[in-house]
């Protein structure tokens, strides 16, 4: 037990500093930037409770929020993301999958687990585009935000899949 | 009793969404309205340091460019001053011969000070640049950044070894300019959107400019010396009301190859701001 929350506070450490010393900076066309730290909290077994959830999302937002001077709005989307994630993940897999299936290609099939993927990263990449914009009125560039950042996100979390199944 | 405490460890998760939602929300806020907020930013230390040292690898580089980059600027500031020394003899020799002894000094109102940018954005509305120099090397809120090659932005806040900087690529930047050859002034902001262009906002009707114009401070914010390089005019539209125009202007500055900046201080700012507060509200 002990085990797997080392090797879980190593891979969100690791996740925070891939996100924000290398991700952070990729902006395709102007708008698109990944969100690659999300795949922990997308990764996490089925078991996982709502609070462990909260929990782990909280800590990870706030952390990216404060080496991208942005205090507060991926805390507050991340923790959104992990408030409605369980519900999304029990949508696309049967009652019978035991209970510490972790999503993935392997376990969910590549229709179910980038279904289950792209609804979460929407969610996600809404919340933080709405919090970001909060005063201002450009709703095309809020769809257009939301549209390629999650694009690019799922793209990543294609190719770690590929790496992670072989 | 007992109800209400089943209620509560039954939805449990509810309270605890609510909470962090609540912290974050109040975070949101405090940073929009609250200038101290420094910790919850990238210019507190550990992140800075961080940064630092990402950035103290990946500088190598690109040393060969920003040293170009460096002799170009010092070639054109040689010339500049070898054109004023002999400006400042002919005058000093004309006011010789006319007898007069004023001879005002205008070295000493500005301070110039170098620093290294050690985090920078670009893509959100509200972009931050992070410098490694702060409130121990005498840098302060509202002081004016730009690099060799234009205007940057304004120091937002400070702390002991950093400062965060409000670049032009900020939708709360408001950067008091004028044409160069014109004596209208207008307030440069940015839109948002394309991190090549921003646009003056209420330049008066009767004001005559050309596609390529340069775009320079104006010097009445006390924040920059006048004169220092933004951009220049790419093209021209009408305000929505129809009383102004709204120039796009290209920035001379690329924010996305920025390294390092000079941060100015003025020393009559403080008198300035003090005045200024004077005036009435309507």
């Amino acid at each position: 037990m002990t085990g797997t929350y080392l090797i879980r506070i190593r891979n969100i450490i690791l996740l925070i500093l891939v996100q924000s010393l290398i991700f952070n900076r990729i902006h395709l066309f102007g708008y698109a930037t990944a969100a690659v730290y999300l795949i922990f909290l997308l990764k996490l077994p089925r078991y996982t409770s709502r609070n462990e959830l909260l929990l782990w999302a909280f800590i990870m937002g706030i952390t990216i929020d404060l080496f991208g001077s942005t205090p507060g709005i991926n805390a507050a989307a991340a923790t959104l993301l992990a408030f409605v994630r369980n519900p999304i993940l029990e949508s696309f897999i049967q009652k019978s999958n035991p209970e510490d299936l972790t999503p993935g290609i392997p376990s969910m099939r590549f229709g179910g687990y980038m279904s289950y993927a792209t609804i979460c990263i929407t969610i996600f990449y809404t919340a933080l585009y709405i919090l970001e914009l909060f005063t201002i009125r450009y709703p095309m560039t809020l769809l257009i935000g939301v549209a390629s950042s999650t694009l690019l996100t799922i793209l990543f979390i294609l190719v770690t899949e590929k790496f992670s199944s072989k | 009793m007992q109800t209400i405490l089943n209620f509560i460890i039954k939805h449990n998760h509810w309270f605890l969404f609510v909470l962090f939602e609540g912290i974050s929300f109040m975070l949101i806020v405090q940073f929009n309205n609250y200038q101290g907020a420094t910790f919850f930013t990238s210019a507190n230390s550990m992140a800075g340091n961080i940064f630092g040292a990402t950035k103290n690898m990946v500088e190598y580089f690109s040393l060969g460019t920003r040293n170009q980059e460096l002799l170009a600027h010092n070639s054109e500031l040689m010339n500049e001053v070898v054109q004023l020394r002999s400006q400042i003899a002919e005058l000093q020799n004309e006011a010789a011969m006319r007898g007069d002894t004023i001879v005002r000094s205008y070295s000493s109102q500005f301070k110039f000070n170098t620093a290294n940018i050690v985090n920078n954005s670009l893509n959100k509305l509200n972009n931050f640049i992070v410098i490694d120099k702060g409130k121990s090397d005498g840098v302060e809120a509202e002081m004016g950044v730009f690099s060799s090659k234009g205007v940057v932005g304004i120091i937002y806040l400070t702390s002991e070894q950093y400062s965060l900087v409000l670049p032009l690529l900020n939708s709360k930047s408001n950067i008091s300019c004028r044409i160069q050859g014109n004596s209208e002034f207008s307030t440069l902001q940015w839109d948002g959107k394309d991190t090549r262009y921003s646009y003056l906002v209420d330049l008066p009707k009767y004001t005559h400019f050309e596609r390529g114009d340069t775009v320079v401070t104006s010097g009445f914010s006390s924040i920059f010396p006048a004169g220092i390089p933004v951009g220049s005019i790419e093209s021209l539209e009408e305000s929505l009301d129809g009383m102004f125009y709204r120039a796009k202007v290209e920035l001379f500055v690329d924010f996305g190859e920025l390294s390092s900046v000079f941060v100015v201080g003025n020393k009559g700012h403080n008198e300035q701001q003090i005045l200024e507060s004077n005036i009435p509200k309507e």
